[in-house]
């Protein structure tokens, strides 16, 4: 699969998380690439769902990154 | 004609072009031909304790049928007494008193010996002076040279006490031998420089003879490291001219050296901050009259681009001159291939298969006919096979509009950061 494809792949992941109404709480980034929480806030009852993905991709990281920006301007 | 004359610190020149310190500049009789040719100004072949020097002296290294792509010396300073070169100064001066003389000076590292040196060269009229904390060799194991430009709190101190009696502008040159040129600029900065000048030669071997195993150049079978200048170096020293006029506190003007070999160059080392430039390489390479062609293709370079004045291009470049941090991760562009230009070397193809990132294919167009083509998704934008490609217009770099908007690393760690801190708050 070329590298573009893995982008596609891993930024599919995260639109649908976000389009569901999750939030990024949290990147841990390491050798393995980047562990980003998702969290799902405002559900009337019980624990907020939580979701993480494990992207590899380069694209894919600048990708999550903007929608975190994205995300912060929006709650500010 | 626009007007080439510039204002270093005070020293005042008809065109920014000079001779760098080096044999060029060696003698009144080279540098009264140097004037008539056009230059603008000369920094007189370094004054201090005359030296000995060995035979020979210079190797060059010449790459792919380009003579002297880079050019290594292990001479030192002048041979000559200081009377001498006084006496040529003066009459120099004389005859062309519109010109920049400035003397390049070397002493060891006493308060005494720098006064003594001052005084004596700008009893003779001099319009500046610049002090040599750059040799490599030789000068550098007597404690001089590169080896006090590689001390801070010596450059500074000298620099002070140069200060403490000169009544021309100094200029202090600084050898490229040391990890970060800006500290020894901001020394200089402190000690008083009026300007900094960069860079003095890279230490350097300019390779081993296969057959005799002799180190090139040799002095009866053995050899010592040199000074590397030329083309091969500019790269070097406009990142250093750069790096120093973007730093605030060198807020002193810099003449430009190193590689320079044409207006371009020039010009290229105005825009990064350079008030004027130095030329050695090249002059000894080529002689005196390459300044006929720098100063027509400044002149003419400024009419095209409006501008009246040389100076109007000082740092006009440095501003977007930054760090890597921030830069824009998100702005893309790709390779594309003019097949009608194309001669189909494939040496795209191979550079990009066996070295970057497998993004060129090799097709055949509904002719049959085989062309190359890239895939613009999974192209970098490392414009490598536009390096490698030797036909001019044959493959474009061109920008790809991305959806997201601008986000350097330092936006995005601060934003990851913020992230982490206010979850921790939650918590
Ligand atoms: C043969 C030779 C002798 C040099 N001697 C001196 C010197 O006496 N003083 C000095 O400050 N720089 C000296 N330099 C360095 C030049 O002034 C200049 O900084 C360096 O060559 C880079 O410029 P270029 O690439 O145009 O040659 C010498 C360079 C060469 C090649």
């Amino acid at each position: 699969m070329s590298e573009y494809q893995d982008f596609l792949h891993e930024r599919d992941r995260i639109d649908f998380l976000l389009q569901k109404g999750y939030k990024i709480t949290n990147v841990t980034e390491n050798l393995s690439g980047a562990f980003v929480d998702f969290e799902k806030s405002g559900e009337s009852n019980g624990e907020a769902p939580r979701e993480t993905l494990h992207i590899l991709n380069a694209d894919a990281r600048k990708y999550f990154s903007a929608m975190l920006m994205k995300q912060q301007k929006e709650e500010v | 004609m626009a007007d080439l004359r510039i204002n270093l610190a005070g020293i005042e020149s008809p065109n920014p072009f000079w001779l760098a310190s080096a044999p060029p500049t060696n003698s009144g009789y080279q540098v009264q031909r140097a004037f008539e040719a056009g230059w603008g100004g000369a920094v007189w072949k370094t004054l201090g304790d005359p030296i000995l020097n060995v035979s020979s002296r210079f190797a060059a290294v010449n790459f792919n049928g380009q003579r002297v792509a880079g050019f290594n010396n292990i001479e030192l300073i002048t041979d000559r007494p200081l009377e001498v070169n006084l006496k040529e100064i003066y009459e120099t001066k004389k005859r062309f008193p519109d010109h920049a003389i400035i003397a390049s000076l070397m002493v060891e590292p006493n308060q005494a010996a720098w006064h003594e040196i001052v005084k004596r060269v700008e009893d003779v009229g001099v319009d500046g002076l610049e002090l040599n904390f750059g040799c490599p060799h030789g000068m550098a194991e007597r404690g001089m040279g590169s080896a006090s430009g590689q001390v801070p709190e010596l450059v500074e101190k000298q620099t002070y006490w140069v200060k403490e009696v000169a009544k021309t502008p100094v200029i202090v040159k600084l050898t490229p031998n040391i990890t970060d040129i800006t500290v020894t600029a901001e020394s200089a900065v402190q000690g008083g420089a009026d300007a900094v000048s960069m860079i003095n030669t890279i230490n350097s071997l300019a390779g081993v003879d296969l057959d005799t195993w002799n180190t090139i150049p040799h002095v009866a079978g053995k050899g010592a490291h040199g000074g590397y200048c030329g083309p091969a170096v500019k790269p070097i020293a406009l990142n250093m001219v750069g790096e120093c006029a973007r730093n605030a506190n060198i807020n002193v003007p810099i003449s430009g050296i190193g590689g320079i070999s044409n207006w371009k160059d020039a010009v290229e080392y105005m825009l990064m901050g350079a008030t004027g430039v130095q030329v050695c390489t090249a002059a000894m390479h080529h002689g005196f009259r390459i300044v006929e062609d720098m100063i027509e293709g400044l002149d003419t370079y400024l009419d095209e681009k409006g501008l009246a004045s040389a100076m109007d291009l000082v740092g006009k470049s440095v501003p977007r001159y930054s760090d890597w941090g921030d830069l824009d991760l998100n702005y893309n562009i790709v390779a594309r291939i003019n097949n009608d230009i194309c001669i189909n070397c494939n040496k795209c193809h191979i550079a990009c298969e066996d070295t970057a990132h497998q993004c060129i294919d090799m097709l055949k167009d509904g002719n049959g006919k085989d062309i190359l083509q890239v895939r613009e998704e999974d192209c970098v934008g490392c414009n490598l096979c536009s390096i490698v490609c030797p036909v001019d217009g044959a493959i474009e770099m061109v920008e790809v509009p991305n959806e997201l908007p601008s986000m350097t690393w330092n936006e995005r760690q601060a934003v990851l950061s913020s992230t982490l801190t206010s979850q921790a708050m939650k918590k």
